[in-house]
């Protein structure tokens, strides 16, 4: 540890620190531009002047390392010249338009010159002129002239994300920022640097000249798009949410957001959101319909008692929400169906559980099924930043498809579809053949995949790692008893997992009350087609979009005579619902998100909820009043646990192995894969919409040859009697034999037809007149 | 002034470019001789016992940057710099083109010196014939055995690559250099680390002048005595002085160093021009102050020319005679620096903007009374304020002009026109 003295303060920090950090653990307020922690010192604006002993020169606090017994300054009158100077320099050329400025008030520049800056200006030369409101992308403006040069846009996409897709032009004071070749930059987190600029130089195109700072109020919330649950600052205006912020946590995250969650708020304006009550087909009245459903609901426990219900939930829902709806089906109700619907057949225990700070201890990283990239972008940035930090970290993949990318090399272990547990156990087999917990996964077949020293490599940082993280896509559930078998031959050594399945809050749904495992929506479905559930109420669940078997599903929604939805938007097979309510977002009430590490994140709400739109418990209460018992929605009930704080309760990791399927080579051509994308998971955004692949299925360049197909087109996938038709794109990172969808999409249900072996045909594109 | 030349030995010897005529003329001995008889560490020793200072303007002991670099068995590489840009300075382009394989040969021992098995030429990207030159010399060398593998038999190899810049003067500020060799925008870096430690490719790196590598050679044939037998004590040996104004012969001289200025106007350059008389003198390159006229027996040596307040620097003389306005010549220098400002940081891209604003106004008599405490106040805001020494330099010429010739830029205010104006136009070949 240095020792050194800021502003009459003694503080120790380690060695390295820059005397910024030190000042700021200080609370001492050094003004920066350029310098941000995530990115490293630049030294380029010169704001951070500071004044150290026995330096000749002020000097740059973000760029000049602590010193034992070092004495620093940050106030003076040489530190407040040296200030007034940058501040007076920096605003000759900057335009004086702050009045139309979207960052007017919340700008750094401006902050910094009220503070620190000279109280008027002497320069009376002509501006240099440069382009206002250029392009970025189609989410983000570049107002050059307003732009203080801080490079962190830049260094941020070129060295942070690893896609040098903003460069500066030009030289001196002509130097601008601006795209490669003048090309939309394409990242996913090109929106990142609007909330890294510190001026009003790089704005979000759909908030410009939406509001100014004092007549909004921006609410600390949690993105709900994906399981990662960034933490948001979300700011809303005239009834909808107009701007969502990435919002930095200390010590925790960066405030790093992907475009899909912070362009993707519209979903809660989308024109496909329910906001009207449905009875019978028709648009209803929202105290009509709640009571007409309140009249079966009771009717139904009377003549066929409480079991005779069904509870599935899913969606956005917030766990109090979740539990509101356990409380009431158990204790109003006194129905035991109760069950989840999950994008996934996987689940994982508790006890396994990982958080993010296992990425950034770890030594080995194995992700199986998913790729961060595209299923938890900031995910992506997380496993790179530690791969910057520790550029030996091992990192394998197991899927059906390459998961590997420029920014982030993965070797990957290209599997046949459904055998990702067999060949992580293969691998474990080969470096620990007799220990129990192997024998107990019973491995048995052949997966085809034979290459014994990768095997013997993923071995090897599988059982030998300090700190091994996995994470998993949740998509072969068989793949929850090698992790458990892994985590048992590992013993003392940490192995930690993250789910990167949705929805978002399954945590937190399984925290209030409902049932995670696939087992307990299976069992309601059976029993449901063999009649015995008479009212099957869906909150927020989806089942023919997310269920992996369509077929039953079908079944089922002919069969119950009573099903009543409720979400956000209408499923697919609403026609056989009674009824459907619209549903709060959660950018609309309050309440707790549960993300992929099981921490317990708070959501505010920035708008009311639209039309009829309710949160859960309004409907409850009305109901209770059916059935003519009481229920009180409010309760002491609180997700926070008193031990583990923000993280839900520690749990010891399940004993038992479950002996794994016997697997064989598939005997066809292709096999179709899925797996969970953030882009298309089924939460429409008009915004994004230039985002959104124009085609969903992707396919090698050689199976693409082969089916005479072009860069894009269309085929017919076929199994089992069914199909699905879908545009398909040439994707070099696929593996010849495998034809992948995303899962979810409605308009392209993967469950439809099932993962495994399938008949891919190439379509004739007809054309219209 | 007739004295044997060591570095610009094209002065004496015509041809000396080409590879026979080098050769013989003793061209490439020195190399034989260090290969044969010294090891690597001791002419990293015999260097540091000539004093051999950096020629590029800063005038670091070369031999001790030798000796910084790391012993950890990374590569190392030595960069040539020879993107000479500074207003008033032109030797190196002299070197390169005119006598490149003395250079080349300088290359190859310092490369043996410091074990580097790569050495690169950052050949500013206007000096075309220089960049041909030195591509024609490194091919001869090649062809010669005194590149490649296994050179004279000594199991030492060095490659030489030839690498042209964009035409940037920041690029001459070694860590922008190399930020340009690698590929990249040429801005300065951070330093720590220096290029000593992490440079091209986060490689230790050595870099180091045209002139300095040129100097090398004379020192290993005639060792560190012969060199220190000039100069002082501090500043050993020779120097290049690129003379320019209105003398009688303007060019390059190479003088022993503390040399006088006097000397080296009236002796080496012919003196003034008829009738001109010295106005002041910038020394250094457009990047030091001005020295008057009662100064001009200031020894050209390092700590003296310091002394009288300004800086040795690349050895760019520059002699403003008395026809010379002191605004339109600021107001020239700091319009360079406005061009060549890097843009990364605020003072000197700003700084220099506004500055050279100023003085185009003042020098078309659209001064007002205040602007001459802006400029000093601007130039107060770049000094010790940038990120590298760029800014500082933009500064050196007009503070020092504005106060020693503070009248001047008053009467442009007061007159509302350049009190010069007419007879800097009507000069015969200006």
């Amino acid at each position: 540890m240095i020792r050194l003295t800021i502003d009459g303060q003694e503080i120790s920090v380690p060695e390295g620190m820059m005397i910024a950090d030190a000042a700021a653990r200080l609370g001492i307020e050094v003004p920066v531009y350029c310098y941000h922690e995530a990115l490293g010192p630049l030294g380029a604006c010169r704001m951070c002047l500071v004044q150290v002993e026995k330096m000749p020169k002020l000097a740059t606090a973000c760029t000049t390392a602590v010193a034992e017994g070092m004495v620093v300054h940050t106030q003076g009158a040489a530190v407040d010249k040296g200030r007034k100077g940058v501040l007076e320099f920096l605003l000759i050329n900057h335009p004086l338009d702050c009045p139309v400025c979207d960052k007017g008030g919340e700008c750094f520049l401006q902050d910094y010159t009220f503070r620190y800056g000279p109280p008027a200006g002497r320069f009376e030369e002509p501006k240099i002129q440069k382009v206002k409101d250029g392009p970025i992308n189609e989410f983000v403006l570049i107002d050059q002239e307003r732009c203080v040069l801080c490079q962190r846009c830049v260094r941020f996409m070129e060295e942070y994300v690893g896609e040098p897709q903003l460069l500066l032009e030009g030289r001196g004071v002509e130097t601008v920022v601006s795209t490669v070749e003048h090309r939309p930059a394409q990242s996913q987190f090109a929106g990142n640097v609007v909330d890294l600029c510190p001026v009003g130089a790089l704005l979000a195109t759909p908030y410009h000249h939406k509001a100014r700072p004092w007549n909004i109020e921006r609410q600390e919330s949690v993105c709900p798009l994906c399981p990662v649950g960034c933490t948001t600052l979300n700011t809303g205006r005239d009834g909808r949410i107009v701007r969502v912020e990435g919002r930095p946590v200390l010590d925790r995250n960066w405030g790093w957001l992907c475009d899909r969650g912070r362009f993707g708020f519209d979903f809660a304006v989308s024109p496909d959101r329910l906001t009207v009550s449905r009875l019978q087909g028709h648009d209803e009245a929202a105290a009509r319909a709640t009571r007409q459903v309140g009249q079966w609901l009771e009717q139904v426990v009377g003549q066929y008692g409480p079991d005779s219900v069904a509870f599935v939930i899913g969606g956005l829902h917030t766990s109090e929400e979740a539990h509101q709806l356990y409380r009431f089906a158990t204790e109003v109700v006194g129905t035991s169906r109760l069950a989840m619907s999950r994008q996934v057949q996987g689940y994982l225990p508790r006890g396994l559980n990982g958080t993010f700070e296992d990425i950034a201890a770890a030594d080995a990283v194995v992700l199986v099924g998913t790729d961060p990239y595209e299923a938890v972008p900031v995910v992506h940035l997380k496993l790179r930043e530690r791969w910057r930090q520790q550029r030996d970290l091992k990192l394998f993949g197991v899927a059906p498809r390459t998961l590997g990318r420029e920014t982030l090399p993965v070797d990957t272990l290209i599997t046949h579809v459904g055998h990702e547990a067999h060949v992580l156990a293969q691998a474990l087999a080969r470096v620990v053949p007799d220990h129990p917990a192997v024998a107990q996964l019973a491995i048995q077949g052949d997966s085809g995949f034979d290459d014994a020293a990768t095997l013997a490599q993923l071995g090897q940082a599988l059982v030998n790692s300090e700190h091994l993280t996995l994470l998993w896509d949740g998509v072969e559930p068989e793949v929850e008893s090698v992790l458990i078998a892994l985590a048992t031959v590992r013993g003392a050594k940490v192995t930690r997992v993250l789910p990167t399945w949705g929805p978002s809050n399954w945590r937190g749904l399984e925290r209030g009350g409902f049932p995670a495992r696939l087992e307990a929506l299976t069992q309601i479905l059976k029993d449901a087609r063999d009649g015995k559930v008479q009212m099957l109420v869906l909150w927020g669940a989806d089942l023919l979009r997310e269920y992996p078997d369509a077929q039953l599903v079908q079944e089922v929604y002919q069969t119950v005579p009573y099903i009543i939805g409720e979400g956000l938007f209408l499923p697919l097979g609403s026609e056989s619902m009674r009824a459907f309510l619209p549903e709060a977002s959660p950018g609309e009430m309050a309440g707790t998100y549960i993300n992929m590490e099981a921490r317990v994140q708070t959501l505010t709400p920035s708008v009311q909820p639209p039309g009829q739109a309710r949160p859960t418990r309004s409907y409850l209460n009305a109901w209770a009043h059916s059935l003519k018992k009481s229920f009180v929605a409010e309760d002491d009930w609180d997700p926070f646990d008193d031990e583990s704080g923000d993280l839900l309760p520690v749990e010891a990791i399940p004993a038992t192995i479950a002996p794994l399927s016997p697997v064989s080579q598939p005997s066809g051509e292709m096999e179709l894969a899925t797996g969970v994308l953030v882009m298309e998971n089924g939460i429409p955004s008009e915004l994004l919409r230039s985002r959104k692949p124009q085609a969903l299925a992707r396919l090698s360049p050689v199976d693409a040859q082969r089916l005479g197909l072009s860069a894009q087109g269309m085929v017919r996938v076929a199994r089992n009697g069914e199909e699905l038709r879908v545009a398909v794109t040439v994707d070099q990172a696929m593996t010849p034999g495998r034809i992948y969808i995303p899962l979810g999409v409605p308009s392209c249900p993967v469950n439809k037809i099932g993962t495994g072996v399938v008949e891919v045909a190439r379509l004739e594109e007809v054309h219209s007149a | 002034m007739t004295q044997a030349r060591y570095l610009l030995r094209n002065q004496e010897i015509e041809d000396i470019d080409q590879f026979e005529v080098y050769r013989a003329h003793g061209g490439y001995d020195a190399l034989k001789k260090a290969l044969a008889e010294f090891e690597p560490e001791a002419v990293v020793d015999l260097v540091k016992r000539s004093g051999l200072r950096g020629r590029g303007g800063a005038g670091f002991p070369t031999g001790v940057k030798w000796g910084f670099l790391p012993k950890d068995g990374r590569p190392r590489y030595l960069v040539v710099n020879s993107d000479e840009a500074e207003p008033g300075t032109f030797k190196d382009r002299e070197l390169i083109e005119r006598n490149p394989h003395q250079l080349i040969e300088g290359m190859i021992i310092s490369s043996f010196a410091i074990q580097a098995r790569q050495a690169y030429i950052y050949c500013r990207g206007e000096f075309l014939r220089g960049y041909e030159q030195l591509s024609r010399a490194v091919q001869e060398a090649y062809a010669a055995g005194f590149l490649g593998d296994n050179i004279l038999d000594s199991g030492f190899a060095l490659d030489i690559f030839v690498y042209r810049g964009a035409g940037a003067y920041i690029c001459g500020e070694e860590s922008a250099l190399l930020e340009s060799l690698e590929g990249r925008r040429g801005n300065p870096r951070l330093k720590p680390p220096f290029p000593a430690v992490a440079g091209l490719y986060g490689m230790p790196t050595i870099v180091n002048n045209v002139e300095t590598i040129a100097n090398v050679p004379p020192i290993v044939t005639l060792g560190a005595e012969w060199y220190t037998s000039m100069g002082t004590e501090k500043s050993p040996g020779l120097k290049i002085m690129s003379v320019s104004g209105k003398v009688n012969r303007p060019g390059n001289y190479e003088i022993p160093l503390a040399t006088p200025l006097r000397a080296l106007i009236d002796d080496y350059a012919g003196g003034m021009q008829p009738g001109r008389s010295v106005k002041c003198v910038i020394p250094g390159g457009s990047s030091v102050p001005l020295l008057m006229p009662d100064q001009l027996d200031t020894p050209l040596d390092y700590e003296s020319v310091l002394q009288a307040g300004s800086m040795l620097g690349s050895g760019g003389c520059i002699v403003l005679d008395d026809t010379v306005c002191i605004v339109k010549a600021s107001h020239r220098l700091v319009k360079f620096y406005r061009e060549e400002s890097c843009g990364k940081c605020t003072p000197c891209r700003e700084g220099t903007y506004w500055m050279a604003d100023v003085l185009e106004r003042v020098e078309a008599g659209m001064g007002d009374e205040g602007d001459l405490a802006i400029l000093m106040d601007v130039a107060d805001n770049i000094n010790g304020k940038c990120f590298c020494p760029l800014g500082d330099a933009s500064i050196g010429f007009l503070v020092s002009a504005i106060r020693h010739f503070r009248d001047e830029f008053e009467a442009h205010v007061r007159e509302h026109s350049c009190p010069m104006g007419e007879k800097v136009y009507d000069t015969a070949n200006y």
